[in-house]
């Protein structure tokens, strides 16, 4: 039997078989073109679109919640369907990701869709962070069993600090940063829209534009102070050409000017200069906006103040970091400084990013599914048959599961 | 002459109009909520004749609410329906569900402890001043006028 492994993320989907090297990254969102009223994209048909300017997107995420059914179904009808994935419903187990504190009814719904609209085979229902620390044990048990791991999942909608003793989330010490990289995305672009042009319509672009250039800086003040510079002294600003899907088919940073800093011709550009790492800066200080909570640093110090004094140095010396904002250059680097300087001297840190923290979930999806324990985690259809949503319930909640 | 003298500071300041507490939180949470915004615009295709690919949103909603009694699970994909709840709405229910032991409510992050750092709302510098009339922050003078004339009173939440 395949196993299907969805990592159902709120900004893209991460979906492939078990047996697949790498999962397909599917937008988890229909998109509408402004400039092509023919048509919608579902999910990755976004690649066929040759205008991504002023994309109007129908999400079923809410606040990272699957509220949206309608839409969700038509990106997973997408993603099942021989265009993508080609699965045989019958003869296929899945592996659905769901956030930390899924809603109950949340999770029936996706009980009810995997068993009754699709078919599929059995379910199994979990966390990004808890298959990232399964993978990072296995990957490890190499150099001695691991007592604990803390898992940084900073993806679209939020953040999460999750403490894990051996492979078993600690429910009552999991911390929620609400910054994730749309919050990042639609501040990036207020700012821009109200010092330099109006980007409040290109989330597309803009998104990508902070791919491009945004980084966590490790010397705030420091870096602040080289963006006031002016000329070539200062080493931050960089001009970035907005795309126009007629001559200019991708955003990206214009080489160091030769001839003035003018844009020439028909190109728009956005000079970034501060907006490049202060907009980042929302994840170590939710508070330079006015979201009153802690930032991700202070966040995991909360975290450990809240296990086992034992524990605490084992979480502290096996950090693990994943999702879309890793990415960002600095991030490590900005988070092991913070927590260095506010953890205490006895303690060792460690921290580390896998190659790819995106898809680093979906992979540990897939070496779970040859776990000798995966097929008794599962429901089968059969069981849901029978027992409906209890038996889901019992298998797949996080507080049921006693530590092994 | 001497009685016409008059401070134009003084005058100036009698006249300015200044948003009270409540206007400024409610314009802090208005911005907050835009940062949670997926599309800025209405939909672009809001005019169009949908064609029959296309979801037909506001139709299934109708037809719901319409349809008195539905037998149970007879259709397909009125699971749609069923479990058509906005976040607020299930964040209420898990209020009521789920008052004690860790939930998603619990697990938000406290507020930070160390002081709020400000930065101009012109230009993303650290400041050192508030506006008097609005509360936003600004760096200097320059960066003052151009918050007035663009931002300060002239859209009020």
């Amino acid at each position: 039997m395949a196993t299907l492994i969805l990592d159902n993320g709120a900004g893209t989907a991460k979906v492939g078989f078990s047996t697949d090297n790498e999962p397909r990254i599917i937008p988890n969102c229909v998109t509408k073109a402004k400039n092509v009223r023919t048509r919608i994209f579902i999910g990755d048909q976004i690649d066929e679109c040759k205008d991504l300017s002023s994309l109007y997107y129908l999400l079923p995420f809410q606040k990272g919640f699957l509220v949206n059914w309608e839409i969700e179904k038509q990106v997973w009808d997408r993603m099942f369907s021989k265009d993508v994935c080609q699965v045989d419903f019958n003869e296929t187990a899945i592996i659905v990701t769901e956030p930390f504190f899924n809603f109950p009814s949340v999770g029936e719904a996706i009980n009810e869709v995997i068993f009754e609209e699709y078919q599929f085979q059995s379910l199994h229902r979990t966390q990004a962070p808890t298959l990232s620390c399964y993978k990072h044990q296995k990957d490890k048990e190499t150099s001695g069993s691991l007592f604990g791991t803390l898992v940084v999942e900073s993806g679209y909608s939020f953040s999460h600090i999750v403490p894990f003793l051996k492979n078993k989330p600690l429910k009552e010490a999991i911390v929620r940063v609400n910054v994730g990289g749309k919050v990042l995305t639609n501040h990036l672009k207020e700012v821009i829209s109200y010092r330099q042009l109006m980007v409040m319509d290109e989330t597309y672009v803009i998104n990508q534009m902070k791919e491009d250039v945004c980084y966590v800086s490790t010397h705030f003040n420091k870096d602040m102070n080289i963006a006031r510079l002016k000329g070539p002294l200062n080493t931050i600003s960089r001009d970035y050409i907005l795309p126009d899907y007629t001559h200019i088919k991708r955003g990206h940073v214009r080489p160091p000017p030769q001839d003035g800093g003018k844009s020439k011709g028909d190109e728009q550009m956005i000079r970034m200069n501060n907006e490049r790492f202060s907009v980042p800066e929302l994840l170590f200080k939710p508070s330079d906006v006015g979201i009153q909570e802690m930032g991700i640093s202070e966040g995991i110090m909360h975290c450990l103040s809240l296990v086992e004094t034992e524990l605490a140095p084992h979480l502290l010396n096996n950090v693990v970091i994943t999702g879309g904002n890793a990415l960002l250059p600095g991030f490590q680097d900005r988070l092991y400084q913070d927590v260095r300087s506010m953890a205490s001297d006895d303690y060792d840190v460690g921290m580390s990013t896998p190659k790819n923290p995106i898809t680093y979930p979906w992979h540990a999806g897939c070496d779970f599914s040859l776990d000798p324990n995966f097929p008794s985690m599962c429901v089968s259809r059969h069981e849901y048959e029978e027992h409906g949503h209890n038996i889901c319930s019992q298998k797949f909640n996080v507080s049921s599961t006693s530590p092994s | 002459m001497a009685d016409k003298r008059e401070s134009v500071r003084i005058k100036d300041g009698q006249q300015m109009r200044i948003l009270d507490e409540a206007a400024r939180r409610r314009r802090q949470r208005k911005a907050l909520e835009a940062l949670e915004k997926d599309n800025f615009s209405e939909d672009p295709h809001a005019d169009l004749k949908m064609s029959k690919k296309a979801p037909k949103f506001e139709e299934v909603m109708e037809t719901a609410s319409t349809s008195g009694p539905k037998k149970k699970r007879k259709s397909r994909g009125d699971f749609k329906l069923r479990y058509r709840k906005s976040f607020a709405a299930l964040l209420e229910e898990e209020h009521m569900l789920n008052k004690d032991g860790p939930s998603y409510i619990t697990a938000c992050a406290p507020p930070s402890k160390f002081p709020d750092r400000h930065f101009c709302a012109v230009c993303g510098f650290p400041s050192a001043y508030t506006c008097v009339q609005c509360g936003a922050r600004y760096c200097c003078v320059k960066c003052l006028g151009t918050h007035q004339d663009t931002r300060c009173l002239k859209y009020t939440a």
